[in-house]
């Protein structure tokens, strides 16, 4: 438990390091609607850390208990390791509540503006760059 | 109770500390520190041992917008001096509904001098004959900046980040680029370039940890006239650059919306 927390914490720390801001290579406008912001909770059923994005993948049931898969789109894994994250800091199985944008082409895609685990903010930033 | 927390911050304190040792983190020997260890960011510029200012170092741009590292021509919120085919594209592109076609978006180089400014940090080695600019964003690009006397190239082809040849005027060092590919939007918002492009960087690290770029961008075919903007740098004193291969899982495109055909 008291690993957990300070693990938590760490990141928590981390979050306001200013070298570890994020990268984006592409615009937000074009990809996601801040007109529409969105949250999911639910468990990682996979965790892609690449460039240029990380992607976590998201089992989320509704209540009917059904289960749908949302992608969501985090910054460079350049940026995360700078900020402490590695790549296993997500893992398949941990249940997490993220908050963010749809995208507009309306597929289950989601920008990552945040992320909590065990109700504490491991991560805040945009995905992609403003215009 | 209290002894968990006190041991949590313990843990804490260690954790962090080990982490400003990671790789990425090792403090360069040549940065001047404060008393209490930290860097010196307003100590003088360093010069090279003939008196040249040494513009060496790893450097972040510092226009923001949002927060966030943004293009060089953030501040430019009035429009740039576009001929008229060029606004009309501009118009479209800043709407973010042709972002797909964007360089950058396909994973492609930002050019100069947008790339200076992406989001990302570059690092800048100097010798007396040349300057070699590695940029992390986003594939490790390279560039040569000559400054042994030599012309601008007319036969070199045409690329993404041009030929780039430099003469110092006082401390500050003036680099004339050519020899561009004409596929370069200026910045996210998509400012057009053409092959007629011509940038000139007027570079003044101005202490240690900052410097200024005057950028000018001169390009006929699609500008009436020169334009320019002013950039801020700031070094970044215990980074190092880290691999950042761009293509690798570039899951954006499929959902950005363009046509990359035209």
């Amino acid at each position: 438990m008291a690993v957990r927390f300070v693990g938590i914490m760490l990141l928590v720390v981390l979050a306001g390091n200013p070298e570890g801001r994020l990268q984006a290579h592409h615009s937000f406008a074009g990809q996601f609607d801040r007109s529409k912001p969105h949250t999911i909770t639910g468990t990682v059923t996979k965790v892609e850390w690449l460039n240029p994005h990380i992607y976590l993948y998201v089992a989320v049931k509704d209540d009917a208990g059904k289960e749908t898969v949302w992608a969501v789109e985090g910054a460079a894994p350049n940026g995360l390791y700078r900020q402490g994250w590695r790549n296993d800091t997500v893992k398949v199985g941990d249940v997490v509540t993220v908050e963010g944008w749809l995208a507009r082409d309306g597929t289950k895609l989601m920008n990552m503006g945040s992320a909590t685990m065990g109700g504490r903010k491991l991560f805040s930033g945009t995905a992609s760059q403003e215009n | 109770m209290t002894n968990t927390i006190a041991s949590c911050l313990a843990i804490l304190f260690l954790m962090y500390a080990s982490l400003h040792a990671q790789w990425v983190n090792v403090p360069p020997a040549k940065i001047p520190r404060t008393a209490d260890g930290q860097p010196n960011l307003s100590a003088p510029a360093p010069r090279l041992p003939d008196g040249t200012p040494d513009l060496s170092g790893v450097w972040r741009p510092d226009n923001t917008f949002e927060g966030e590292p943004a293009n060089f021509a953030a501040d430019l919120r009035v429009d740039a001096p576009f001929q008229p085919w060029a606004k009309a594209l501009y118009d479209e592109r800043k709407t973010g509904m042709r972002s797909k076609e964007d360089p950058s978006a396909q994973c492609l180089p930002q050019g100069v001098p947008r790339v200076n400014a992406a989001p990302g940090q570059w690092k800048l080695v100097q010798t007396p004959e040349y300057i070699v600019i590695i940029y992390e964003a986003f594939g490790i690009l390279w560039r040569q900046i000559f400054l042994d006397g030599r012309e601008l190239a007319d036969d070199a082809p045409a690329t993404w980040l041009g030929y780039s040849t430099g003469k110092w005027d006082g401390d500050v060092l003036v680099v004339d680029t050519k020899g561009f590919n004409g596929k370069i939007w200026l910045d996210l918002l998509g400012k057009p370039s053409t092959d007629a492009l011509h940038v000139i960087e007027r570079f003044h690290r101005t202490d240690f940890g900052h410097m200024d770029i005057d950028i000018t961008i001169d390009d006929p075919k699609a500008y009436t006239k020169p334009w320019t903007v002013k950039e801020h740098v700031r070094l970044l004193p215990d980074m190092e650059l880290m691999e950042a291969i761009c293509n690798e899982n570039n899951r954006s495109l499929e959902h950005l919306p363009g046509d990359i055909s035209r």
